[in-house]
């Protein structure tokens, strides 16, 4: 059985090459594509569960490729950059990746970030009785994945997703940044948060009315998040 | 031309001689001029007195018109000697016989004096405002130029230029404080005169040279002298001097203000190349790498297809030189941007706590296997400082300390709160740093002489020196031989205020 369909973009073949044999042997099918162009093409074309996107390419670069997917899917994508600084990691986070490898990459360590990207929940959250709910104007529908905002809808990413979810099935509880990084990305994390802000950050986008005065994703300084749910 | 009104003076003047030899020659056609009259009217035509008084009057005020006061007041005691001399009786004597003649005599020199001061006074006046108006127009001219001033030459050159042209000044030179230059104008040379221009400029003082023909004047903008100015022969009221002043130095200022832009434009475009051109040198150097490291990692953590021991060893050393390179290429482009100074500071709130535990876990592959203490006091203040960069300062450190220190030996990394902000040390049990080495180790491209000397890059300390000194604070070290090395850097203790 397959262990996912994954897309590797890349300008260098060489990288392109490692990336197949490597991602072959393990399980999973692979495609490639040189350019973001080809990338949007094949993604039209075929399917596929995760991109592995390099952030500096010639033509349309990474970051404007991300967004150009992520306007159109909700597919996982992980970037890959030489640049390991906080800016550049916020920067891809917030075009639309759900993770972020610096290059020289270490093969577990780029198995384990897919693995961890193709990662869901292990107890979804219909399972814990949770399907619509109807909050002061905003709607949010769990199995379709779809948010409703004063008639502007919008669909969740899989992280995105499954990060609402925990929010969901804890309540009112301020849930440390540890915990909820465990809990969506896995047990390898656990000190990223800038994953955290982002992440948060676009479910605001999502829900909010007002992204700076959120009145459903709450911070709890030092401590964590909390998600308020009105009796 | 020779301004004599009273509000204002001559900066330099003529020279004597010029002025007497035309004040003789004035002097002598007034002369003249009553000797011909007295000529006339003795010898040829034969009128009364009364006539002739009111000739010499008419000749007077001509004189006072066209010369000056010198010349009708002398004009005017001639006159009235020769009325007395050869048309009051007795003729050919300086006495008179009749008293009323006395009294027309004196009427008659006192309206030649009077006529002649009137006169002259007026003349005076036009002139001077014709002075002021000819002023006016030179400084306007001069303002209309400074305002046109290109950028192909100097400023200040121009404008040394402009004004010798509009007041006609047959020497003149500039000193520009902002660019220490010294402009000269003018078809003649003023000797000698950049020191006295300086001394001008840095003293604020108005000089005189050579008997008062060369003036040298600051200029200000506010009070500050921004330059100064040295014309021979200015022919200028005080006013006038003061806006020439005023107008070149509004000049000057504009062309600074205008080089200081530029200048700003020039070093930000040569930062963009210069980041351009890192980031290419880092693509190009790090794609060959990604796959050679992609490669080696993979057969060395392929479960499926296990290496041999001996194909383990020789992966192992290519996957050590993979990483030996990255980090040569990442350091190298950490201090060229760190050194190029235009790194920004992202400065955030902290606990120093974490700041250890996030370097720690970045140095985890370096630390693993050695025996490692943390030593970091509860409580400590929150510290301002750009979290990412400091963790590569003690990322620096604790991998220095694993470079220098044999295989066992512990290493300490620990931060405390201190009078200089909170401290934080790295100190290892290596062979310790001599006196001498202590002050060139944070030098760039130093490598000490105890350690493997081919794992360093002689980076590490010259960059976490360059971070700690842009958060204003200080790194050192404390050593001796055979007795361990500490390393020390301090950090700004936040002000108190809530945080996230």
């Amino acid at each position: 059985m397959s262990a996912g369909r994954v897309l590797v973009v890349d300008d260098d073949p060489q990288i392109r090459r490692a990336m197949k044999a490597t991602l072959t042997a393990r399980g999973y099918q692979v495609g490639d594509a040189r350019t973001g162009e080809e990338a949007l093409d094949k993604l039209r074309s075929e399917t596929y569960d995760l991109v592995l996107l390099d952030m500096n390419m010639p033509g349309g670069g990474g970051m404007e490729t991300c967004r150009l997917i992520r306007s159109s899917s909700d597919i996982a994508i992980v970037m890959l950059t030489v640049n390991n600084t906080e800016q550049d990691k916020v920067e891809a986070l917030d075009a639309g990746a759900d993770d972020y490898v610096t290059k020289p990459y270490s093969t577990p360590e780029l198995l384990a970030r897919i693995r961890a990207t193709l990662r869901r929940l292990p107890q979804a959250p219909d399972e814990a009785g949770l399907q619509q709910l109807r909050l002061e104007g905003v709607e949010i529908d769990l199995p379709s994945r779809q948010i409703t905002v004063r008639g502007r809808t919008s669909r969740l990413t899989a992280k995105e997703f499954d990060l609402l979810s925990y929010f969901l099935m804890h309540p009112n509880k301020t849930i440390a940044h540890r915990e909820l990084l465990q809990a969506v990305w896995g047990p390898d994390y656990g000190d990223e948060l800038e994953y955290l802000r982002v992440f948060v950050n676009r479910l605001r986008k999502k829900i909010e009315l007002d992204r700076s005065k959120p009145r459903f994703l709450v911070t709890d300084a030092w401590a964590g998040y909390r998600f308020h749910l009105p009796h | 031309m020779v301004s004599s009104t009273g509000s204002s003076t001559n900066f330099a003047s003529e020279s004597l001689w010029r002025r007497s030899g035309r004040l003789t020659f004035h002097l002598l056609v007034a002369l003249s001029l009553v000797a011909a009259i007295t000529f006339v009217f003795f010898r040829l035509i034969h009128v009364n007195a009364t006539t002739v008084g009111f000739s010499y009057l008419i000749a007077i005020l001509v004189i006072a018109t066209l010369g000056g006061l010198l010349e009708a007041s002398v004009s005017s005691v001639l006159a009235m000697l020769c009325f007395n001399f050869f048309f009051f009786p007795p003729v050919g004597k300086f006495t008179i016989a009749d008293p009323q003649n006395w009294v027309a005599l004196f009427a008659f020199l006192a309206t030649a004096l009077t006529a002649s001061q009137l006169s002259a006074r007026l003349k005076r006046q036009r002139k001077a405002a014709l002075d002021r108006q000819r002023e006016m127009e030179r400084l306007y001219t001069l303002s209309c130029a400074i305002l046109l001033t290109d950028t192909k030459q100097p400023t200040a050159k121009q404008i040394a230029h402009q004004i010798a042209q509009a007041f006609e000044c047959p020497a003149l030179a500039l000193y520009d404080r902002s660019s220490h230059e010294v402009y000269v104008a003018g078809p003649e040379i003023l000797p000698n005169i950049d020191a006295k221009l300086r001394e001008s400029a840095v003293r604020s003082s108005v000089l005189h040279e050579e008997s008062g023909e060369i003036l040298i004047t600051p200029i200000r903008l506010g009070r500050e002298p921004i330059g100064s100015l040295a014309v021979k022969h200015a022919f200028m009221s005080d006013a006038a001097l003061q806006s020439l002043l005023n107008l070149v130095a509004v000049g000057l200022e504009k062309a600074r203000a205008q080089e200081e832009v530029n200048q700003a434009q020039v070093a930000r475009q040569s930062e963009e190349l210069k980041s351009t051109l890192l980031d290419a040198i880092a693509h190009e150097f790090k794609t060959p790498l990604t796959s050679i490291k992609a490669v080696t990692t993979d057969l060395l953590s392929n479960p499926g297809e296990p290496l041999s021991q001996q194909q383990r060893g020789l992966v192992t050393i290519a996957d050590e030189g993979v990483d030996r390179l990255d980090r040569l290429v990442s350091e190298a482009i950490q201090l060229a941007r760190i050194e190029g100074g235009k790194f920004k500071l992202n400065r955030g709130i902290h606990f120093p706590r974490s700041l250890l535990a996030a370097a720690l876990r970045q140095t985890k592959s370096l630390t693993d296997g050695r025996e490692l203490k943390v030593e970091a006091a509860e409580g400590l203040p929150l510290v301002r400082v750009d979290a990412e960069l400091i963790e590569m300062v003690i990322a620096h450190l604790i991998d220095n300390a694993v470079k220098y220190t044999p295989q066992g030996g512990p290493i300490v990394v620990g931060a405390h709160a201190s009078e200089r902000g909170v401290i934080i040390h790295v100190t290892d049990q290596g062979p310790g740093i001599s006196l001498d080495e202590q002050s060139r180790i944070f030098d760039k491209f130093y490598r000490g002489s105890g350690g493997e000397h081919l794992k360093g890059t002689g980076m590490g300390l010259a960059i976490a020196r360059e971070i700690v000194r842009a958060h204003g604070e200080e790194i050192w070290v404390k050593s001796s031989p055979g007795k361990g090395s500490e390393f020390c850097f301090s950090l700004p203790i936040a002000p108190v205020e809530s945080a996230e």
